[in-house]
């Protein structure tokens, strides 16, 4: 599927990026008669939001790929539609002049005009996130964690600002922070099923982590749950089936006794029969998965390359420990 | 039996010119004016400061929480529970802890509902002036005289509708009067203006009445103005506390293993 301009680009591979913005001659080049809102615009074709979202995104893109004039059109022409005083368009402003940086003090600089904006409206949500950002690109994690916690006070409903936290915690090891602000995300989107999958990933790191405090079988048992519900609602998800292969095979070749959860209503690990099947499932459904990819049938594409190398490196591990075994 | 014979009244073909059009033209024409009034005078929606922020997202995020609990295994359940339920009752989310107890204010002497309620008033002005302007001009110009013939047969009881303004009992109901053209108009162009502004014009008067129902109470329930903050918290902490936890994790293993073929 071709990169399309009305999706937000972050999750965009490097090549997908620079062919988005590689557009951005075309985009800009369509003149700008349909933008009024007079009412002559009956004549003409009318205004629809996709057009501004299109803008966003290309800016988004020509950031990422350096195009910075292209991108500074973008902007002008958001600021002459929406206003400069818009709090979305102030963002994206203050994103270029992040990226316009040379050097640190620039950076100090773009930070404090944040600040300022932030102290005349304290609900600037998209300034707040900005800020955040900055924070963390410039290293900052800590005023980063506590900036997010303050924000995430006032809107706990942001399921963007959890995601964040979780990710912020878990590069600083907090494993039972990280797992908490994931679960808020959950709350708000009791479907994801990447974020379930990723969950089970905290859980499966907390527990295995070097001096892990908390019980490991009640983790274990939680990653297990987590990956199977992800595969539960998306049923070609390779994060899942990866990440229930690698906790399944870990416990069976510890063969690990379930034993009674220590609290009432935690999880206790499945028996060793369930576990061996489930095993099977997902290197059966990886095995797939890395097969029709590899082979590039239709419907299998979309995989990320790394992802899949990844998963065809736990299959062939767990077939050389086989052999090594046997032999 | 015999066949009632077929009225023929003479009209003036100018009519059709000079009456007909000019009152559709001109019923389009205020639709397009609405509109575009409609939009110059709607306000932007308040800026919310960071307390009425904090205070309408913990109750969306409670409510959350609530609806979707589901998701979480119990100890995270719990303890969430005991912490948002801890603070609505102590009353940590409200904007004015100060005006806890009190009765809510009047919405009436309330300057920020005030704003509402004109922005609700400036629309139906909107739709009252120029439709008793048209109307009192129809009137003026072009009543007591029938002005088409439908082209097809209607029952005695469509007599009233389309002859408004015309007092003579034994004419077809299939006679027209300049007035029924008028609200014809009035109720049928939503579709025309669709085609002229786009879908989500405010032009139409269908649709006007339409989103006063719908839009009106909802938004009025949740944050509106006279609505006390302090007993939708303490109806939300009720509301989680009789929550029977069930985890959509419990037996999800078994769910997968029988549902999933590779």
């Amino acid at each position: 599927m071709p990169p399309s301009l009305l999706h937000p680009p972050s999750q965009l591979s490097p090549s997908a990026a620079l062919q988005l913005s590689q557009q951005a001659p075309n985009v800009l080049s369509e003149s700008l008669s349909a933008v009024s809102s007079s009412p002559f615009s009956l004549f003409s074709a009318a205004e629809t939001p996709e057009l501004w979202i299109k803008y966003e995104n290309l800016l988004l893109s020509c950031l990422r790929t350096g195009d910075e004039r292209a991108a500074h059109q973008c902007l002008e022409r958001l600021t002459t539609r929406f206003g400069a005083t818009n709090e979305r368009v102030m963002a994206l402003a203050g994103l270029v002049k992040e990226a316009d940086a040379q050097n640190p003090e620039d950076l100090e600089k773009v930070l404090k005009e944040y600040d300022e904006v932030l102290s005349e409206d304290s609900a600037n949500i998209p300034i707040t996130k900005r800020r955040i950002a900055l924070l963390r690109s410039m290293g900052r994690t800590s005023d980063a964690v506590s900036s997010l916690v303050q924000f995430l006070s006032f809107s706990p409903t942001d399921g963007e600002g959890w995601a964040e936290l979780a990710d912020l915690y878990l590069t600083q090891g907090l494993y039972q922070q990280a797992i908490y602000a994931l679960e808020e995300v959950l709350v708000m989107a009791p479907n994801a099923w990447n974020v379930h999958a990723r969950l089970g990933e905290m859980q499966y790191m907390a527990a295995t982590a070097p001096g892990a405090s908390v019980s490991y079988q009640k983790c274990m048992a939680e990653a297990i749950k987590r990956f199977s519900r992800s595969i539960e609602l998306c049923d070609d998800y390779l994060r899942g089936y990866y990440g229930l292969k690698l906790v399944t095979s870990k416990l069976l070749k510890e063969s690990a006794k379930p034993s009674k959860p220590s609290e009432e209503g935690e999880f206790a690990l499945p028996d060793t029969r369930t576990m061996e099947k489930l095993n099977e499932l997902a290197s059966a459904k990886l095995s797939e998965i890395v097969r029709r990819s590899t082979a590039r049938e239709a419907g299998w594409r979309g995989y990320d390359e790394l992802e899949v190398a990844a998963a065809r490196d736990l299959l062939s591990e767990e077939t050389s420990a086989h052999s090594a075994r046997e032999r | 039996m015999t066949q009632l014979p077929v009225q023929t009244i003479h009209r003036d073909p100018q009519l059709l010119y000079w009456i007909l059009f000019p009152i559709t033209l001109v019923m389009i024409l205020t639709g397009v004016l609405r509109h575009y009034a409609t939009i110059l005078m709607a306000t932007a929606p308040k800026k919310l400061d960071q307390k009425t922020l904090r205070e309408q997202r913990s109750l969306l995020h409670g409510i959350a929480v609530r609806s979707n609990f589901h998701t979480l295994s119990k100890p995270s359940f719990v303890a969430r529970r005991e912490a948002l339920t801890a603070a609505y009752e102590s009353g940590a989310y409200l904007k004015a802890p100060e005006n806890r107890g009190q009765a809510p204010p009047n919405p009436m002497s309330d300057p920020s509902s005030m704003e509402g309620m004109m922005g609700m008033m400036k629309g139906q002005m909107a739709m009252i002036i120029p439709n008793t302007l048209i109307m009192s001009w129809i009137n003026a110009f072009f009543s007591g005289y029938v002005i088409m013939k439908l082209p097809f047969p209607l029952t005695i009881k469509f007599k009233s509708m389309l002859q408004a303004g015309v007092a003579t009992r034994d004419m077809d109901p299939r006679w027209m009067s300049s007035i029924s053209w008028y609200f014809l108009c009035y109720f049928g162009l939503q579709s025309v203006f669709n085609f002229l502004l786009g879908s989500d014009n405010c032009a139409a008067a269908s649709q006007m009445a339409a989103q006063m129902g719908q839009m009106g109470p909802q938004q009025a329930q949740m944050f509106g103005p006279g609505t006390d903050p302090d007993k939708q918290f303490l109806a939300e902490a009720e509301n989680l506390a009789v929550i029977e936890h069930y985890s959509v994790l419990d037996e999800v293993e078994q769910r997968l293993l029988e549902g999933i073929k590779v």
